[in-house]
């Protein structure tokens, strides 16, 4: 008898917990998402783990070991031990690390000591450099590449037609220069400096400057606060730099492609064929770099002490002076500089859609306009050949405004699905921080951010290509990766700004006995507005342009990206560059949208 | 704690995958066909079309097979009238799905779709045409070959090598012959063995004659200080057949010829590479002159000046700053070039259009034609393919640029005389403006031209021997970029 009643309070009081647990929507958010995630992160990585041991017909495996199915090691007996190991693996996992570390060098130093003029010094122009600053980041990072093979390429260093600055002007750029490590790594570089400078600037902006000051008073020389006090205080924003950067680097496919640099990335596709599991093996080497800068990022989660204080405002802000000549000087050589990286592309990209034939600026050479032409808009047929290969004018080309409303539609349900998923998962984190589980779902969440875009593109494929479900050229697929690869942007920046809300206001409301979905669209929404719309303009703005993570997913007129690929590799420069013009536009235009309607903006808080 | 989890979770997933790895099949593993023979030889098209065998030595007897293979089987005794008749029945408001390496097939549906409503006006069928990037091709075929009812009804796909291991050995795909196609070509659909040519492309040797650089020879294209710009092999696999294609016996007999007809100073410089060679020619069992095959792979491999794709290699040849670059590209791309101040298609010279050249003049790669073998419309696919075969409008989409030759001899010369092509550089005032786009044609190429042919099961053969050595070699781009 009084074991039933032991029972049946023991009962009941599961019951309670399981009710209590339930009633709380984070406890119900964390379990839903962490099971969700768990599968959709760790399934495309069992399945592509699964392919390294499969056995392809037509490839190495089958020739080593005589069979056309079943399942062996000979994959990673080859790759790691052939006379090829070298060729296949070791090469390119240098020039990717290389690459990568380089990327993030370029990216810190260009995109900080940026933020910290913009934010701790009386340059001027800021308003303006701070909106240009982002663009190469809106661009697709390959159109740099393009760019610099067009501006460097010469005959007689690498054997093409001279591009504009040996045309113009008989300079030969070395080899070093033009292709190889270098390049790639700057174009990246490039590519990746916005964020530097977001997250840099971000600490900056809101740093306490009485230690600085402190330190001034003490007469401590300048060189000494800069390597003793601002550096530090600003380490964990270079770490999430790094953190950021070196994947993203790691998993570019088409800068090293277009730049004649072998990674991991480049060696995927090109073994893919004949050397099927090998390749996956990469992918699979792709991603625990991945797991091992999510260990990283632990570090840095640790020290999140150190952004508590940093972020406590002082209401002092300590500008440098740059001195009457040095804020204009140095506003006009960033001028100089961000007109090379982002005003010159753009005006490069206009000006190839006039060219008679891709690259051919005849009319710069001969100062004739009749060499321009505006074929490439307005032919309506694609019947006479007027040199067009086939397509017609871009006004009219059926293939990219298909794949126009196709990316519009995969880069707004992606925004809608992330933005809304990872702005829950920050939410629920921030409210059980101390909880194992929320941890590894606020990971688990992180983890295909930080595995490189075609890695996780490559597995998605394998994953969702077989006998029950093929979803190869859907939008549901592609969604499917893009959620998943852009939740860490939401769920960031949900995280780090609902760490800043005092729990005290969401309780007072809970005390009136407000209903959860009020206290969020009502309180914690409105009060986070600015980071919140950030989680859902950053994966609509990489969606657009994003191509290592759909190469693998769809064919080439499907998206954008897709098609914008095909065209710069097929040397259609015309088409490619006006289609770079409306992915900046569109971009331009929702950003300029948003920032009306929300007062947020991609670099808003910083500049100016 | 956070890592640990992970980390368990990882081997978990590793050790789902390796105990998954204890099954003994996986869904595509049926046995392979029959084992493949050589391809015909009895005329020049005929060889060129011929591809590798694939049937059974002895013809399967129709009334024992099933699905496709029964529709095939059928489909091979009707005209292209009875086909379509059976494609209205089968196709009308369906969708029908092709997927290939050419974006023309989107171009040739419509076409198709109009002939068929000269049938029945009431006809209509909606399309989708994929054309993926990346060899994806064959994996898509592969994924789509799991299912029962398949998406994709058809594909025309390239690559002899791929298409023989990945889709033929594995009965992925299946070759359909359309009896009037047979018929213009002197055979029956029964008698015939081989993949469904489309069409041969061709990809010839060109170089910018803006300078004083000479290219006589084949060899020309190797020697010292020789960067010709060529698509990368890793990225468009056809090329690597043609390497592959060069060390069979008479092609190396072309080489060896052209090799005999150089001069001492560039004998002396190739004869220390191709006595190096020697050794691996005799253990991959080739010919006398395999060596010299060797020898020109092996400098070609080392010193191509990769390109992602023709269509940039021909905007760079036909540049005047491109001075004495040479390439191999597909001959159709200079059709695209529009002339200018600096670009000019006659800044460019078809080598072996030069009286004086010696050697092979380039390669020709096939565009094949097949049924998928879960085909969900499988009628309409063997009409749409014997429409494309053997009809001037079906071919049209491609035959309208030179560099594509029909493998239908009435179709090609039906093409012929509608598009002129052999005077395609002719200006309206009758004068040869530009002679490199006077396309000579298949008959010329395949002769005089020294056109190399892929051969896929030669190349299936080689790519695991022949295949493995150049992989050993440093690409000129990977040195460049150390």
């Amino acid at each position: 008898m009084e074991m039933t009643v032991q029972k049946n309070k023991k009962g009941a009081i599961l019951r309670n917990q399981i009710r209590t647990f339930f009633a709380k929507p984070q406890n119900v958010i964390l379990l839903l998402f962490g099971i969700v995630l768990t599968f959709s992160t760790i399934a495309p990585i069992v399945a592509i783990v699964r392919d390294t041991f499969s056995i392809h017909p037509g490839t190495i495996d089958q020739h080593l070991t005589g069979q056309t199915t079943g399942y062996s090691v000979v994959n990673y007996t080859d790759l790691f031990t052939s006379r090829m190991a070298a060729t296949n693996l070791w090469k390119p996992l240098l020039n990717t690390v290389l690459l990568s570390v380089l990327t993030c060098l370029i990216s810190i130093v260009y995109g900080g000591l940026f933020a910290f003029l913009v934010t701790r010094s009386n340059m001027r122009f800021k308003r303006y450099l701070s909106a240009i600053f982002i663009f190469p980041y809106i661009m697709p990072q390959w159109t740099l590449a393009v760019v610099w093979q067009h501006m460097f390429n010469s005959n007689a260093v690498t054997g093409t037609a001279d591009g504009l600055l040996t045309a113009l002007f008989a300079v030969h750029m070395p080899k070093w220069f033009v292709l190889g490590l270098f390049p790639s790594a700057m174009v990246l570089g490039l590519h990746y400096a916005p964020f530097s400078y977001i997250l840099i600037g971000g600490i900056f902006k809101n740093m306490d400057a009485n230690l600085e000051e402190a330190a001034t008073i003490l007469d401590t020389p300048k060189w000494k606060i800069m390597f003793r006090i601002t550096l530090p205080m600003v380490k964990p924003a270079i770490l999430s730099t790094i953190l950021l950067v070196f994947g993203s680097a790691m998993g570019s496919y088409p800068v090293p492609h277009y730049l004649n640099l072998t990674t991991l990335s480049t060696k995927y596709i090109s073994m893919n064929s004949k050397y099927t599991g090998e390749a996956s093996i990469l992918a699979i080497i792709m991603m625990v770099f991945g797991v091992l800068i999510l260990g990283l990022n632990q570090s840095s989660l640790m020290g999140r002490a150190n952004y508590t204080t940093v972020t406590g405002k002082s209401g002092q802000l300590s500008k440098i002076n740059l001195g009457r000549a040095g804020k204009w000087v140095i506003g006009v050589i960033y001028i100089i500089l961000t007109f090379f990286t982002s005003i010159w592309p753009i005006l490069l990209f206009a000006l190839e859609t006039f060219l008679p034939n891709p690259g051919d600026y005849s009319f710069l050479y001969t100062h004739d306009l009749s060499n321009l032409t505006t074929k490439w808009w307005i032919t309506n047929e694609n019947i006479t050949e007027n040199g067009m290969y086939g397509q017609q004018g871009i006004l009219y080309n059926p293939t990219i405004w298909h794949a126009f409303r196709g990316t519009l539609f995969l880069a707004i349900m992606c925004a809608l699905i992330a933005g809304t998923i990872g702005t829950l998962i920050g939410y629920a984190v921030s409210k059980n921080r101390r909880s194992r589980w929320a941890n590894y779902v606020n990971n688990i969440a992180f983890l295909p951010y930080l595995m490189p875009s075609l890695a996780v593109g490559a597995a998605f494929f394998i994953l969702f290509s077989n006998r029950y479900v093929n979803l190869f050229n859907t939008y549901t697929l592609l969604i499917i990766a893009g959620v998943v690869k852009y939740i860490p942007f939401a769920s960031r920046n949900s995280l780090n700004s609902m760490l800043q809300l005092s729990n005290e206001i969401e309780e007072a409301a809970i005390i009136q006995d407000i209903p959860w979905i009020k206290r969020m669209t009502k309180i914690i929404i409105p009060i986070q507005k600015s980071s919140i719309i950030s989680g859902f303009t950053l994966p609509f703005m990489t969606c657009l342009r994003e191509l290592s993570l759909f190469l693998l997913l769809c064919t080439q007129g499907f998206i954008l990206s897709t098609t914008l690929d095909y065209f710069d590799e097929m040397g259609l420069y015309a088409f490619s560059s006006a289609i770079n013009l409306i992915l900046i536009m569109t971009i331009l235009i929702f950003n300029t949208i948003v920032n009306i309607l929300t007062g947020a903006s991609l670099d808003s808080g910083i500049g100016g | 704690m956070k890592k640990r989890i992970l980390s368990v979770l990882l081997t978990a997933a590793m050790s789902v995958s390796l105990m998954a790895g204890c099954g003994s099949n996986n869904a595509g593993g049926e046995a392979p066909a029959s084992a493949p023979t050589s391809g015909g030889t009895e005329s020049a098209q005929e060889e060129s079309t011929s591809g590798a065998a694939t049937e059974s030595a002895a013809p399967a007897q129709a009334e024992n097979l099933t699905g496709v293979d029964a529709i095939i089987a059928e489909a091979e005794g009707m005209t292209l009238d009875e086909l379509a008749a059976k494609a209205i029945e089968e196709s009308n408001s369906q969708t029908f799905y092709g997927i290939g390496n050419s974006s023309r097939g989107k171009t040739a549906l419509p076409l198709f779709i109009s002939y068929l409503q000269t049938i029945d006006p009431n006809y209509n069928m909606e399309f989708e045409w994929q054309q993926p990037k990346n060899n994806k091709i064959f994996e898509q075929l592969t994924a789509d070959s799991l299912k029962d009812s398949g998406t994709f009804s058809m594909t025309l796909i390239q690559d002899g090598n791929q298409i023989q291991t990945k889709m033929i050995d594995t009965e992925i795909l299946k070759t359909f012959i359309p009896k009037d196609w047979a018929d213009a070509n002197g055979t029956t659909p029964d008698a015939y063995e081989g993949f469904l040519p489309l069409q041969t492309l061709n990809k010839v040797f060109m170089f910018n004659n803006t300078g004083d650089a000479k290219f006589t020879n084949c060899w020309d294209f190797v020697y010292d200080g020789q960067h010709p710009l060529y698509m990368d092999i890793d990225s468009e696999l056809v090329g690597k057949n043609f390497l592959y294609m060069l060390t069979e016996d008479k092609y190396a007999d072309m080489l060896k010829e052209a090799y005999d007809a150089l001069d001492d100073e560039k004998k002396a410089y190739f004869d220390p590479i191709v006595a190096e060679l020697q050794t691996d020619a005799s253990d991959f069992g080739l010919g006398e002159n395999g060596a010299y095959a060797l020898a020109w792979i092996k400098l070609w491999v080392e010193n191509y000046n990769a390109q992602t794709d023709d269509g940039p290699i021909c905007n760079t040849l036909v540049d005047a700053s491109a001075t004495d670059q040479s390439a191999l590209i597909v001959y159709s791309k200079l059709r695209s070039v529009e002339e200018s101040a600096t670009v000019s298609v006659n800044n460019v010279t078809v080598a072996a259009y030069q009286d004086d050249y010696v050697g092979i003049g380039g390669y020709g790669y096939n565009h094949y034609l097949f049924l998928t073998k879960n085909s969900p419309l499988p009628w309409t696919a063997c009409a749409f393919i014997a429409y494309l075969t053997c009809t001037e409008d079906g071919f049209s989409a491609w035959g309208k640029d030179m560099g594509g030759y029909s493998s239908n001899p009435e179709v090609a010369t039906a093409t012929e005389t509608t598009y002129q092509h052999q005077k395609g550089g002719y200006n309206d005032a009758g004068e040869d403006e530009f002679p490199a786009k006077d396309d000579r044609g298949y008959d010329w190429w395949t002769t005089e031209g020294e056109l190399v042919l892929e051969d896929p099961q030669y190349c299936a053969d080689a790519a695991f021997g022949v295949g493995s050595w150049i992989e050993t070699l440093t690409k000129y781009a990977d040195a460049a970029a150390e």
